[in-house]
């Protein structure tokens, strides 16, 4: 069992609050990412729950029972740092029993624990070297042997990709994702990386500046995002935003140009910020139209820019059109696929 | 510097090390083979520079319990109280040193870089000024003429540096594996000892030669300390034997190089420690 739940946790240093009062709650063996622009409080939040940081206020408990008060060797929880963290002293077998040194188990299961996890990673030729004889991912996956040996109820992770190149970095996700999967253990990640948190996570945790912006499942946050700032941090390319009014029932550009059937919740005559994903416009025979400024093939889709009622608006389609710059389409949105946010808060209207 | 230029470089560089080398070993060299030669050789002209019958008959006379020199100056008890006294301090020296180390490389608290600093400068003020307030200090102590309380004066002495040169090389082992320790279910005291020291053990050595040496050749402080002579240390009895055996320079060479062999056989197997150490310190201030 492993069940987290964080009630207003603030952190500050000195005079400087960067945790703001935050609520999560984490169900057992799920996994959550913790994703938000850099300086936000991620790692901050993360070290709190580890016990490496010591909260200024809030309750953190563990299957209900809190953990404020202990000190990180009796939280159970492991953690994989950024940087791996491996001893350099010590093999990769040495590395990965420590922790199960640290809680006085003996010799012979210690090597019998290893060599199930070194079998899990693929591990098993490694025991033997010591730490600078590993590549990244070797290390990597040392970090994560020894974060699993000792079955714990929580698994924390800071970044673990960010030093491996874009190739290994996917496998890796792939392999994570399977480790969970395979285990159940409860994991909470920390990424700065939309699109490991989306491929990733049971549950996202959207953060910025200190506070929790939005919590949900991947395609929720993609769906309906709670704020502009969610909307343009989820999805890979980034949300277009567009100022819009209602109109006769019609969400209408600037230029008078009809964009889409206003989204529910708005009144007639709102003004509001409209929010359209790339792959959501769709090339038509009618509709707003646009000018061409930038085509950007790249294989799989086709990403050009338009100039739709005076703003830069990506567009992405899987249709191999040939465009040329300075060519005048009609642009529509897909069905339901309009959101609207308030002009001042950023609050999602519909 | 350009590529042919390199090896003149090298070789000029390496011919003016030999030469200062050579000024400074020599006077030592010359002594070490006159221990090896007779008091008939020594005394005759001209002066030979290898021994022509080595032996060694200066050396056995110095243990020799009926011979002239070892009635006045028992060799074995210096040797031993020296022992003593370098051991014992430089453990107490490396033990204080790493808790004070780690505190400095790892605890915030104020005035910790200038605590730090400081105490490279107390280093500073060590010799001849402090002779005779250590010497009221001991006395009103009641350490004085004591092995233990040499070992604490040389303590005191030796912490600083020690201390410094631990945290030094303490700061450049990053914190976040002692943070992953304590994940893993260590304490700070079981993630010190099992994580840090291991890493930190070539400062260890460092710091522990370091005091030994100084420790171990240390005269000044000894000499106005120890009165009787089942006190005294090695470096007070060769002095005393250079002013009894002028004469016999063969056993003044034994002895000198009896008094030099622990610190050779320190510097033969721990020198890379010795440059190391030091040089990770510097780095790092
Ligand atoms: N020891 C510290 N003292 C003072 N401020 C700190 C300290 N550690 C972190 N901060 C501040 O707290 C805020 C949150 O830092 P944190 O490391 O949690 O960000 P993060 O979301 O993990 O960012 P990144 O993606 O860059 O790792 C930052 O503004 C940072 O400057
Ligand atoms: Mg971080």
């Amino acid at each position: 069992m492993g069940s987290v739940a964080l009630r207003d946790i603030r952190k500050s240093y000195g005079a400087v609050e960067v945790l703001h009062g935050i609520d999560l709650d984490v169900a057992d063996g799920e996994f959550v990412v913790l994703v938000g622009p850099s300086g936000c409080g991620k790692s901050t939040l993360l070290r709190s729950l580890a016990g490496l940081e010591t909260i200024s206020g809030g309750e953190i408990s563990i299957d209900g029972s809190s953990i404020v008060h202990l000190h990180p060797k009796s939280r159970d929880i492991a953690m994989v740092f950024q940087n791996y963290a491996l001893y350099p002293h010590m093999n990769v077998a040495k590395n990965m029993g420590f922790p199960l040194q640290m809680a006085k188990v003996s010799k012979s299961e210690i090597d019998e624990k290893v060599a199930k996890a070194a079998e899990i990673l693929s591990l098993t030729q490694m025991l033997k070297r010591y730490p600078k004889q590993l590549s990244g991912g070797q290390r990597q996956r040392v970090a994560m042997g020894r974060a699993i040996v000792r079955d714990p109820k929580v698994f924390l992770f800071d970044e673990p990709l960010s030093n491996l190149d874009a190739a290994l970095r996917v496998q890796m996700r792939t392999e994570i994702k399977g480790l969970h999967q395979r285990l159940g253990t409860t994991i909470v990640y920390v990424t700065h990386d939309q699109i490991e948190a989306m491929t990733m996570a049971d549950k996202i945790v959207v953060m910025k500046d200190g506070h929790v912006e939005q919590i949900g499942a991947p395609l929720d946050l993609y769906d309906r995002p709670a704020n502009r700032f969610v909307a343009g941090f989820i999805g890979s390319p980034a949300m277009n935003f567009m100022p819009a009014k209602v109109e006769n029932g019609q969400a209408v550009l600037e230029n008078g140009a009809v964009l889409a059937p206003a989204p529910e919740g708005l009144t007639e005559g709102q003004a509001f910020t409209a929010g359209v994903r790339p792959e959501h416009l769709m090339v038509a025979d009618q509709g707003a139209s646009a000018n061409v400024t930038v085509v950007e093939p790249t294989g799989a889709e086709l990403q050009f820019v338009v100039d739709l009622a005076g703003t830069p608006t990506l567009v992405s389609t899987r249709d191999r059109l040939h465009l040329r710059l300075g060519d005048t389409l009609h642009l529509e949105v897909e069905a339901g696929r309009l959101h609207a946010f308030d002009s001042e808060t950023g609050v999602r209207l519909g | 510097m350009n590529q042919s230029s390199r090896p003149f470089y090298w070789m000029a560089l390496s011919l003016i090390g030999v030469v200062i080398a050579a000024y400074i070993l020599f006077p030592i060299f010359w002594l070490v083979l006159a221990s090896f030669k007779t008091t008939g050789e020594l005394a005759s002209l001209p002066l030979t520079f290898w021994p022509q019958a080595p032996t060694i008959e200066a050396y056995t006379a110095l243990f020799d319990e009926t011979s002239q020199s070892s009635q006045l100056l028992n060799w074995p008890t210096l040797i031993s109280n020296s022992f003593i006294v370098a051991v014992s301090s430089t453990i107490l020296v490396v033990f204080f040193g790493t808790l004070a180390g780690y505190a400095f490389s790892r605890l915030h608290f104020p005035g910790r870089d200038l605590i730090l600093g400081g105490l490279l400068i107390s280093r500073m003020f060590q010799g001849a000024a402090l002779l005779l307030p250590t010497y009221r200090l001991m006395n009103s102590l009641n350490l004085q003429d004591s092995l233990l309380g040499l070992i604490l004066l040389y303590s005191a002495f030796g912490l600083p540096f020690a201390t410094w040169i631990i945290a030094s090389s303490l700061r450049e082992i990053p914190f976040e594996l002692e943070e992953s320790a304590m994940m893993d279910g260590a304490s700070r005291l079981q993630s010190m000892v099992r994580i840090v020291l291991p890493l930190a053990t070539p400062a260890l050595i460092t710091a522990a030669m370091w005091h030994f040496v100084g420790a171990w050749s240390e005269f000044a402080f000894a000499s106005i300390l120890m009165e009787s002579s089942d006190n005294k240390t090695v470096t007070i009895g060769l002095a005393s034997f250079v002013e009894l055996f002028t004469i016999e320079f063969n056993r003044v060479g034994a002895a000198a190089t009896l008094v030099a062999m622990p610190i050779m056989v320190v510097f033969f197997f721990g020198q890379r420690y010795f440059t190391r150490g030091l040089l990770a310190g510097a780095v790092k201030g």
